[in-house]
């Protein structure tokens, strides 16, 4: 099937994004051509305004807007505490709970020899700069896998003789699951983290 | 309504509480479409050679250990030009559906009564099996990674704990290994393989003491056995490992091979028989003596474990046994009270008294008739 050609260019374009497989492509691409001139002129702007105007935050490294981001210049956050996370969009959902009033740190992947990544690829001496100030305690918030685990064993050994407290997220039962669907990672996790009642 | 009594019931007769009440499968090795409806007790499989008997023993082990047996892999077991397979039994008493879907160019996926499981080794535990397989001698004759692969399943079909274990270790070795790769070229400093390498023996230690306990549980029931099959030579289990020391220290050296040298993953299993390594002195008629005798002790074992006799699967088991073998064989695991599957070429392989107590699921070029 032949397009003419700023289509297929466009097609081709959306191809190269995560996620979306040719078909997708052809998809969105007939869907753009359907949409009014105006809608397009937005996207298209709000693509490249994201692209150009976002930056990492010099503090957290959290997208940003601006030189610091929304977090780190909100005077009325805790700065004893840091809570290290490895995306971005961890921080979304840590921030869903409003429950936390501390700041954060995003590294920007985990350690994973396998897939050429050290310590050298995260954003770890950004940390131990922020750590010159007082603080307190490091909440480790990485995924409980095994390069979750082992980049939180990492942080925890560089951190600790410096005298701030480490600790890392449990991991147990979800809340409302049902103990005779849960994996048995899981709940063996749940078990030997227990807690007095 | 299981009642107090009936539990308690010695031998034949007795229902046990977990089997397998329905099999169906769906462009599985040679079978399209097929159900079945197999008894709590002996089922036979019969029929000829290459008809696909040993492919309904495998659906089985699939559906009780969420993988096939030893040496299959997994895509091997999707029907000749189709994309998907699928494995599904129920089990008496509870109704429990347990599903494996096998799927080209993607991993399997398990569900328990419809609902996606996040690992296929999560179907570990619902239906305990125990298989004897042709393969199987591999356990005495293979490669230490063959023991190793035998001690992990079997342990891991006891133990959630082990699996876990086993599943970081495995992941951290291979990181590890990369990292030792990537030190050849440029320095790496010490801090960055250390949390790898405390994975490394932490649940390394967890997994040598486990085997370590587990091997030594077994020998025993396994020597007796071997009395009884083998007639007095002296059957031996030793869990061998290969280096003590620390992972930590062999860190140069590891860096130069490019590889791990030290740890659970170069352990063996040593099994001898009158004081000789298997492996290497028995012959191939004590080699298989020695398996079924370490089968029996793995089903000892289970038993123990789960407070009634697993599921056995016997995939011909009989063809290469003396006759005097054979019935010692056929005492040991068929007067357990269990569910058994067992395949023949010819019925009365087993004996008459045996055939009419039995189901008989008679096998011929892919289709299944019950007798």
């Amino acid at each position: 099937m032949q397009f003419a050609r700023p289509l297929s260019e466009l097609i081709a374009q959306l191809e190269r994004l995560p996620g979306i497989g040719p078909k997708s492509a052809q998809r969105l691409a007939f869907h753009v051509l359907r949409m009014p001139v105006d809608d397009v002129r937005r996207l298209a702007e709000s693509l490249t305004r994201a692209r150009e105007s976002l930056r990492l935050c010099s503090t957290c490294q959290n997208v940003s807007e601006g030189e610091t981001c929304e977090v780190c210049s909100d005077p009325r956050r805790d700065d004893s505490v840091i809570c290290v996370v490895s995306e971005p969009r961890d921080i979304a959902a840590m921030e869903r709970i409003h429950e936390y009033k501390g700041r954060y740190h995003v590294l920007h992947g985990l350690l994973s020899p396998m897939d050429g990544i050290g310590p050298e690829h995260l954003k770890v001496r950004e940390l131990l700069e922020r750590l010159r100030n007082d603080v307190a305690e490091v909440i480790v918030a990485t995924n409980p896998t095994v390069e979750g685990d082992t980049t939180a064993l990492y942080l925890a050994r560089l951190i600790k003789p410096l005298g701030v407290k480490v600790t890392r997220l449990a991991h147990g039962m979800p809340v409302g699951g049902e103990l005779d669907y849960a994996d048995t990672a899981t709940l063996l996790s749940a078990l030997e983290y227990r807690r007095e009642l | 309504m299981m009642s107090r009594d009936l539990s308690e019931e010695e031998g034949v007769g007795k229902v046990p509480l977990l089997f397998l009440s329905r099999l169906s499968l769906t462009d599985f090795r040679i079978y399209d479409q097929l159900e079945l409806e197999p008894s709590p007790g002996l089922n036979l499989v019969a029929g000829p050679n290459a008809q696909g008997k040993t492919s309904l023993i495998e659906a089985l082990a699939l559906v009780s250990t969420g993988r096939l047996l030893r040496g299959s892999k997994d895509v091997q077991a999707i029907r000749h030009g189709c994309e998907t397979a699928s494995v599904e039994g129920i089990l008496g008493q509870s109704l429990t559906r347990l599903t494996v879907e096998l799927r080209r160019g993607t991993r399997k996926r398990a569900l328990l009564n419809g609902m996606g499981l996040p690992r296929p080794s999560d179907l570990l535990g619902r239906l305990p099996s125990v298989s004897f397989s042709a393969t199987d001698l591999e356990i005495v004759s293979g490669e230490p990674q063959d023991r190793r692969q035998f001690l992990d399943w079997e342990i891991a079909q006891l133990s959630p704990a082990y699996l876990r274990h086993l599943t970081v270790y495995k992941r951290a070795l291979e990181q590890r290994n990369a990292l030792l790769r990537q030190a050849q070229d440029t320095p790496v400093s010490a801090s960055v393989f250390e949390p790898w390498e405390s994975q490394l023996s932490d649940h390394g230690g967890a997994l040598r003491e486990t085997r370590t306990a587990w091997i030594d549980e077994l020998s025993r029931d396994a020597a007796e056995a071997h009395a009884r099959l083998g007639g007095g030579e002296e059957l031996c289990l030793q869990y061998d490992i290969r280096d003590e020391g620390d992972v930590r220290s062999s860190r140069a050296i590891d860096i130069q091979r490019g590889s791990t040298s030290v740890g659970p993953h170069r352990d063996d299993l040593v099994i001898r028989v009158a004081g000789q390594e298997a492996r290497y002195f028995a012959s191939q008629g004590q080699q298989r003596t020695a398996v079924i005798a370490l089968k029996l002790a793995v089903l000892a074992a289970a038993e123990r474990h789960f407070k009634q006799s697993p599921v056995l699967l016997l995939d011909d088991v009989f063809s290469d046994l003396d006759r005097s073998r054979r019935s010692q064989l056929m005492e040991l695991t068929l007067g357990r009270g269990g569910q058994v599957f067992l395949t023949c070429t010819e019925a009365d392989q087993v004996g008459f008294e045996l055939i009419e107590s039995s189901t008989i699921f008679q096998v011929e070029s892919g289709r299944v008739s019950r007798r």
